[in-house]
């Protein structure tokens, strides 16, 4: 399974790496602009479950990393055949001063509120998504909260050591 | 409801947007949703989380691999072990680490233990919301056995950290079998009390049947585990499909139904319930005597090599995931965790509210099995 769909993939698409993590686990990068395409392609071979859509900050390199996890639903209700057990990460890199990526949700309904916590947490702007508002936070960051040069403790202290205590 | 789509599209005056919690009584949580309503009918559901959000995940990089233990049990707090367990998982993962076979039974055992009271719970939750008070106290009562269980073998009544990476913390006591097989024989016993009080009650019927109906399609679309796709008939159970710890060592059913309404994930859960004390006294008889943990590198020095993993188990709620990459450092470079609410509570509770009745959202949204930390983690 794994190593037919490494040739597949790479017969039909541009710029993809394939690399075979271990036996069920298997890593795609992809450019940022076929990200849409591949992860239709793959929906419709069989892997029908978006678990997650995480997000890695590498900011030595300047780069954000956009990693959709997908697992498969049982065929017939019933059984698991072994080449399911395959779970997939495709990842895409986008520039982290300006990321930019198409929105899943035509594919998968559930990527939406995962696309809208990456927007709030790490900044990255999915083009298509119908409402890109904040998910669970109600201040205002001048860096996105989750990006790995925002400070958790220099915030709190700058944020709330300024607010008088009750007495004074 | 032919008017009420008529007076909506004449633009009546008689749409009205209100709040449903966090203070409403029927919501269980610290969770939110607005709705716009026409009489008593639902239009639009919006679901309001971040209540909770305490950037569990962001405050995990600042930590070392074993200091996370006592945050992770905190993202949910109905079940606090599945999550240790994920996250022992991942690390085990990473830094390819083995666990003794007598370990991996004593946590199935300990996290099918946590499934029932889990499931009491929820239980408590959904009786109590109906307005079958009795039946939710007796439920309460239950899972507070179960909890004594857990006092005696980890010292902490909910939050336990009692596995770690390499096996768990300690062995079973002594006498600690039999105390389980009492516990559960004496909740077990009171089975067909709950059957004639509430799951064959007519009451119970009437107000869940046909009430958050989901297709099958829909689910799968919807991203939906669980109690809410298994109720649409699909055996998909990570403990069967990917089995970790002991799940592959003795023989059990997945309890599904047919409907996808808020009847049959409950039912559900009752029978899961039941297969999970059956489970319980399989592995109490198959367990292996050995050690129930292998050393693991001193924890104050200890660096995972760099990688990434996805792992998943099953919690009570459905497929728990965690993607954590390390590089190579004391402390995780990034934690992620994929929790079953998050897809119940946000996309398939906006979908399955749309022209319901105000009166259902609680029953709705209890069924779905969402307990709000974890969305907002």
């Amino acid at each position: 399974m794994s190593s037919s769909l490494k040739d597949k993939l790479q017969s039909m698409f541009n710029n993809v790496q394939v690399s075979v993590l271990e036996e069920t686990r298997m890593a795609v990068s992809v450019p940022p602009g076929s990200a849409f395409a591949v992860l239709r392609y793959l929906r419709d071979s069989g892997f029908d479950h978006l678990a997650l859509v995480s997000c890695v900050d590498w900011q030595e390199e300047g780069e954000i990393e956009v990693v959709y996890i997908l697992t498969s639903y049982m065929e017939n209700n019933t059984e698991y055949a072994p080449e399911q057990k395959l779970h997939l990460f495709l990842k895409t890199k986008v520039q982290r001063d300006k990321p930019e990526l198409k929105s899943v949700i035509d594919i998968f309904q559930n990527a939406e509120p995962y696309e809208r916590e990456i927007h709030e947490l790490f900044g990255v702007h999915f083009e298509g998504h119908p409402r890109l508002i904040p998910l669970f936070l109600e201040r205002e960051y001048k860096i996105p909260p989750f990006r790995k040069d925002f400070d958790t403790r220099k915030y709190v202290k700058d944020t709330f050591d300024s607010i008088p205590l009750v007495e004074d | 409801m032919p008017q009420i789509t008529e007076i909506a599209k004449t633009g009546s005056q008689r749409e009205l947007e209100m709040y449903f919690g966090p203070q409403h009584l029927g919501m269980v949580g610290n969770f939110s949703i607005t709705l716009k309503v026409e009489g008593d009918r639902i239009l639009k559901a919006t679901a309001n989380p971040g209540y909770l959000h305490r950037g569990f995940e962001k405050l995990m990089e600042y930590r070392t691999w074993i200091q996370n233990f006592p945050i992770v049990c905190r993202i949910n707090l109905v079940e606090p072990d599945h999550m240790e367990m994920i996250y022992a998982m991942g690390v085990e993962k990473l830094a390819g680490i083995e666990v003794p076979e007598r370990a991996d039974y004593v946590r199935s055992i300990y996290l099918e233990l946590a499934r029932v009271g889990s499931h009491l719970f929820g239980l408590w939750a959904y009786a109590n919301m109906l307005g079958f008070d009795t039946v939710a106290q007796w439920a309460m009562y239950h899972r507070d056995l179960v909890l004594d269980l857990f006092e005696e073998l980890t010292g902490g009544r909910v939050y336990h950290i009692y596995i770690w990476p390499g096996g768990v913390r300690r062995d079973f006591p002594k006498g600690f079998k039999d105390k389980i097989v009492k516990t559960l024989h004496s909740i077990g016993g009171c089975v067909p009390d709950y059957d004639d009080t509430f799951f064959n009650n007519r009451l119970f019927y009437d107000r869940a049947h046909g009430i958050g109906k989901l297709s099958q399609e829909q689910a799968k679309s919807l991203g939906a585990v669980g109690q809410v796709l298994r109720a649409t008939g699909m055996k998909y159970d990570i403990r069967r499909v990917e089995p970790y710890a002991a799940y592959d060592k003795v023989p059990w059913d997945v309890p599904t139904r047919e409907d996808g309404d808020a009847y049959s994930r409950i039912w559900v859960v009752r029978d899961e319930m039941i297969e999970s004390v059956h489970m319980i006294f399989k592995l109490l008889d198959a367990m292996p005597e050995g050690s129930v943990y292998n050393r693991i590198p001193n924890p104050f020095k200890w660096k995972i090599p760099p990688g990434e993993a996805y792992v998943r188990c099953e919690s009570s709620r459905g497929e728990l995931g965690l993607y954590m990459v390390s590089n190579g450092e004391d402390k995780p470079y990034r934690v992620h965790f994929r929790t079953p609410s998050y897809s119940h509570g946000l996309t398939i509770l906006e979908k399955v509210l749309e022209s319901e009745s105000v009166a259902d959202v609680g029953n709705i949204m209890i069924s779905l099995y969402v307990v709000a930390p974890e969305i907002d983690r």
